[in-house]
């Protein structure tokens, strides 16, 4: 069912979408496990698969500039399984709404979660089709694969194409490029950093911290790695000198030690010095209000025979 | 990066130059090569045969120009000023940029006596004024100067072309920042392990003054049972307030 594009479009998406549809579907999937009373999306076949990961569905929504197609948002719509429809007055008063605040987006398309694109989407594509007249269909794949380096996001495009002699649409592949705001990498970047929310203690968070740096050094390593074994190869013979890579990596090497200066060390151990001050003071205050608890509590404990009429020592 | 980007062009216009005439007119194509306002990058022409072919033949002054401007300084030209033809003001200009990139080589912070003397320059003035103009809007060095401790902080410096010997202590370099960084990682590696043992630790500690405040509120319940009645009162409040200290 799925071919390359040949439509000649671009599509740029943002990471909200992505992060969107996700959240949809996580937030589905955990009330289902209760068993469904109310469900906010249907399954695909009825009650009895509840183990099938449920489907959602949604709208997309963004800018068209000639070719550049742009992703910027998405909503959730209800999907009544009956029916085989999306509901079409939640849509309405959606797109109005949206409409209110970015006057500038249109409903670019439809998306869905699940691992490929099926027969029954069609429908769903046609009747989208009132709307926009080549909408897309953003699809999903909930599954978490370890071994994959891409995002598990695909665009489908819907292409007449004549199959046995008769005009189909049939879904086709496009490519992608992900575009991102500035608010949004930044926002992106804070929730890929959520610690766990049990995690707080210090030592959790001073060893994702570390971790964090320990990867990034570990890339410039490689990278060096890979210099040094060109450089030696160079120098064998091995490889045929290139004069401008070469002058490249000496005014690279010249850069380094990128901090060496009387003044860096001086500021470097002052900051040491105060941070170490800061704690110490901090522990002393925790020693000490420590103490004053332990004084209190022996107070308690021991001093009472004055007042209780003769009492001696409790234990 | 980009002077590179910049230049490669220009010396592949060069090298086919070079690589296409002979002799006498060989040192009309020097002589532009080393006036071109945007080059710094002669070893690629320095490598083309026909070139190499200049030494020893009367036009041999022309590859020793192209030597200098590859690896030498202002002040090697000064000292040989003799054997060298004179030089068009171009030319002078560029081995002056030459030769502060040769002194970025050695340092990062470069005293303003010290390019004063090199560059043949009396003032301060002059002496910025060719910095700014000639070596940083030309990109070949990013810096900034510090006129009142009277020096030319350097952050960037494009490369020259490689004397045959920089190569080793190139491959030098690099083997030290690797082992710095393979060092570091092993450093930070044993870090988040004794993050990670300390807050074990730190666990175990707390776990174990918990069992134990609750084994002692246990045998102070089990000593109340066995206290006579009249005591009781007394040991009761006793024990509610002790249990409300702690």
């Amino acid at each position: 069912m799925a071919s390359s594009s040949s439509s000649g479009l671009t599509f740029k998406l943002h990471p909200l979408v992505i992060v969107n549809i996700s959240d949809h579907y996580t937030r589905v999937k955990s009330q289902l496990n209760p068993p469904p009373l109310t469900s906010t999306s249907a399954t695909v076949n009825g009650v009895e698969n509840q183990q099938q990961a449920p489907r959602v569905y949604g709208c997309v929504i963004g800018v068209q500039r000639g070719r550049t197609v742009e992703i910027f948002n998405s909503f959730e719509l209800l999907y009544d399984p009956s029916t085989h429809s999306l509901d079409r007055p939640f849509l309405k008063k959606k797109q109005e709404l949206y409409k209110k605040v970015f006057p500038h987006f249109y409903i670019l398309g439809w998306y869905s979660t699940g691992s490929d694109a099926q027969e029954s989407d069609m429908h769903i594509h046609r009747a989208l089709m009132d709307i926009n007249e080549s909408p897309l269909y953003v699809l999903l794949n909930p599954a978490i694969n370890p071994t994959q380096k891409d995002l598990p996001v695909t665009i489908y495009e819907s292409e007449l194409h004549v199959i046995d002699g008769i005009p189909q649409l049939i879904f086709v592949r496009s490519s992608y490029t992900i575009e991102t705001v500035e608010a949004e990498r930044i926002s992106v970047d804070h929730v890929a950093h959520l610690k766990p929310s049990d995690g707080g203690s210090a030592a959790t968070q001073l060893a994702a911290h570390l971790t964090g740096i320990h990867s990034a050094i570990k890339m410039l390593n490689s990278r060096i790695r890979v210099l040094h074994h060109y450089l030696v190869g160079m120098q064998k013979g091995d490889i045929p000198c290139e004069n401008s890579l070469l002058r490249q990596v000496s005014s690279l090497l010249r850069r380094l030690p990128a901090i060496e200066s009387e003044k860096f060390q001086d500021d470097f151990l002052m900051e040491y010095n105060d941070t170490l001050l800061i704690t110490y003071l901090a522990m002393f205050t925790n020693c000490s209000s420590t103490m004053n608890e332990l004084v209190d509590k022996f107070n308690t404990a021991y001093d009472r025979h004055s007042r209780r009429g003769g009492r001696t020592a409790f234990i | 990066m980009d002077i590179e980007q910049n230049q490669a062009e220009l010396i592949d216009n060069f090298v086919k130059q070079a690589s296409a005439q002979k002799g006498t007119a060989l040192g009309s194509v020097i002589l532009e090569a080393t006036s071109h306002p945007s080059l710094f990058a002669f070893s690629e022409i320095l490598a083309v045969p026909t070139i190499a072919e200049l030494e020893g033949t009367e036009n041999s002054v022309y590859l020793k120009v192209l030597q200098l401007f590859a690896h030498g300084t202002w002040s090697d030209y000064k000292s040989n000023c003799s054997s060298l033809p004179q030089l068009v003001p171009d030319q002078v200009l560029k081995l002056k940029q030459l030769t502060v990139l040769t002194l970025a080589e050695t340092n990062k912070v470069l005293p303003y006596d010290e390019l004063m003397m090199e560059l043949d320059v009396t003032n301060v003035r002059e002496l910025e004024d060719f910095l700014i103009n000639e070596c940083m809007y030309a990109g070949i060095v990013r810096g900034k100067l510090d006129q009142l401790r009277r020096c030319f902080e350097i952050q960037f410096a494009a490369g020259r072309d490689l004397r045959p010997g920089q190569l080793g202590s190139m491959i030098q370099t690099l083997s030290n920042w690797l082992g710095t960084s393979d060092n570091l990682l092993v450093s930070i590696q044993e870090e988040i392990k004794w993050a990670d043992t300390m807050s074990e630790l730190d666990k175990k500690h707390r776990k174990e003054v918990e069992d134990r405040v609750e084994e002692v509120k246990k045998s102070l319940s089990v000593k109340l049972q066995t206290v006579s009645r009249p005591k009781l009162s007394s040991e009761g409040s006793r024990i509610s307030t002790l249990n409300l200290v702690e």
